[in-house]
């Protein structure tokens, strides 16, 4: 006898958790059985088949002006989140010092604050300063919401790391730099590409923090909210919807899964 | 650096965990995070209690510092009722969804599936496409005369004229707030019962107890971390939510963040009672992770 599930139980959870992922994709689909229906307006009966929202929005320029602006912002804050991440994961992780708790509680708060509130705080900060607001804005409050991220993903892949393999490097001669270099972070690299991916996906689709910090050129969330606002643009906003989500997904599993894979072999490396 | 490992090497027993013993160079690794977090993220909540007391203020001149916001506040009750109305709306969701996410947490962590880990990945997916994206889902699907209700109206299910109100209802941002925390919930408990020692659940069935019995007084105690970690992962972030309730909520789903961004974002700011707002929900936020922060350590997230 099973000792945590009865047949009927175990049956009963299945269906509850198909139900459940349906619930959870069903509105992605529908998303997605609407981006190729020919009507103005996303509603039933469905009138044929078309390309056009999804043409329409590659010819959109200001639709593809906030994704370039969106990937900019992604891509310097995912970068800087990463490296001030790095630094935070081995003093944490490799050296004792008096007063962890507290900084390791402060480099983990921003996943606490409300977005509303950190938002407004750093637009306060921008105008009290007099500095205006612009791409690197929002790369600068983006880079304080993903930094936690960055710690929280790096911090379990570093305490793995056998820290013999890095005496091993000082014993020969390597300085700190060099062991770092040509030891610790082949091995952390897997934690590096998924906390990198993180950082980028999470600054990609920020919206409230962005809100407050944007200056004249929109990112992509901040276009997509105004955008929403007229029904005319319905349609094409699903096209994208359908294409972002679908990406992310897709980027998702396959990061995954590929960090499985990567840790399985270094793992072996290992031992 | 190379001096210093030849100096080292010339030492006589080198201790085993030469790197991490306490080291001079922590401050040096950490002084770039710190320093990052102190400028962009202390100071900038700092401003926010000095616009709160009327230190600094939107103008250039300041009339020093008062505690007539706070005062208005605490008295005018407009904004502590809407508070409530948001706390309990959050309170709501959270129950409702933690109550969801157990069985199927349960389910993956003790069934015995053996596709335990992608069956985990593709109810967590979701939640890690843009979250915009999901809400903007909803504001399509709720629509007057969006896929749901034109499909009651052209099924005969429902009069065209008389489509269910769905979006703008305070019932929609509840609904699509559970929709995007669900799979999120699921993390934590899944975690903790995966940690489960099943030989406990054995022991128990040897001593006679039932499988309910052996759920209520073994399996659901030793969740209840990941339980409650679960809950304040949600509770906390969708106090302060704005973004769901400004696109779905209209003005019955309006809540607290929706009333800090209107007095900073209209035509006619207030920021000194916006910043009174944002201390106060900060302040509450805070408090609920400082009273409960063994349940939100980092590893219930990390886990997995």
């Amino acid at each position: 006898m099973d000792v945590a599930l009865s047949r009927y139980g175990a049956w009963a959870l299945r269906a509850f958790f198909v139900l459940v992922v349906v619930f959870l994709y069903a509105p992605i689909v529908i998303l997605l059985v609407f981006s190729f229906n020919n009507a103005n307006i996303p509603a039933f009966p469905l009138s044929g088949f078309t390309f056009h929202w999804y043409h329409q929005f590659l010819t959109n320029s200001d639709l593809k002006s906030s994704l370039k602006t969106s990937a900019i912002v992604a891509a310097l804050s995912s970068t800087g989140a990463v490296l001030l991440g790095i630094l935070s994961a081995i003093a944490l992780v490799r050296h004792r010092f008096r007063g962890t708790g507290p900084v390791a509680a402060l480099l983990l708060s921003p996943l606490v604050i409300p977005y509303v509130v950190f938002g407004l705080a750093l637009l306060l900060l921008f105008h009290t300063a007099g500095i205006p607001r612009s791409i690197f804005t929002v790369v600068i409050g983006h880079i304080v919401i993903t930094l936690p991220y960055t710690i929280l993903v790096l911090m379990p892949r570093l305490q793995q790391i056998d820290v013999s393999l890095e005496e091993a490097a000082y014993d020969l001669g390597a300085s700190r730099l060099r062991t770092f270099r040509s030891v610790t972070l082949p091995l952390l690299l897997p934690a590096v590409v998924s906390a990198y991916l993180i950082a980028f996906t999470t600054s990609f689709d920020e919206y409230a923090v962005a809100s407050f910090t944007v200056g004249t050129q929109p990112t992509f969330p901040i276009y997509l909210y105004s955008a929403i606002r007229f029904p005319s643009n319905l349609p094409q906003v699903i096209a994208v919807a359908v294409v972002v989500i679908s990406v992310s997904l897709v980027v998702v599993i396959a990061a995954e899964v590929g960090r499985r894979v990567a840790e399985r072999r270094l793992g072996a490396v290992e031992s | 650096m190379a001096v210093e490992v030849g100096t080292e090497k010339l030492g006589e027993r080198q201790p085993r965990r030469r790197v991490s013993r306490p080291s001079l160079t922590a401050p040096g690794l950490l002084g770039l995070p710190i320093a990052w977090l102190a400028v962009f993220f202390l100071v900038p909540i700092g401003i926010v209690a000095a616009y709160s007391v009327d230190v600094l203020s939107f103008g250039s001149e300041t009339h020093g510092f008062t505690l007539a916001a706070w005062h208005d506040f605490v008295h005018s009750g407009i904004y502590l009722r809407l508070f409530w109305k948001s706390v309990k709306m959050s309170l709501i969701v959270s129950v409702v969804i933690v109550v969801l996410a157990y069985p199927l947490a349960y389910y993956l962590a003790l069934s015995g599936t053996k596709r335990k880990y992608v069956l985990l990945l593709l109810l967590i997916a979701p939640f890690l496409t843009s979250y915009l994206l999901r809400v903007l889902a909803w504001t399509v699907l709720l629509g007057d005369e969006g896929p749901i209700n034109s499909f009651l109206s052209w099924t005969g299910l429902r009069p065209h004229d008389h489509p269910l109100t769905l979006i703008d209802t305070r019932f929609a941002v509840m609904l699509v707030l559970g929709y995007i925390w669900l799979p999120f919930v699921a993390l934590p408990i899944f975690v903790s019962l995966e940690s489960l020692d099943r030989r406990l659940l054995e022991a128990a069935t040897d001593l006679g107890a039932s499988r309910f019995t052996a759920f209520r007084r073994v399996t659901l105690p030793l969740s209840l971390p990941g339980v409650m970690a679960a809950f304040l992962f949600v509770f906390i972030p969708t106090i302060g939510e704005f973004v769901t309730p400004s696109l779905v909520g209209g003005t019955s789903g309006y809540m607290y963040g929706n009333q800090i961004v209107d007095l900073f974002q209209t035509g006619f700011p207030d920021w000194e009672t916006g910043s009174v707002l944002a201390i106060f929900l900060l302040a509450v936020v805070v408090l609920l992770t400082l009273v409960f922060s063994r349940f939100l350590q980092p590893r219930q997230v990390s886990a997995s």
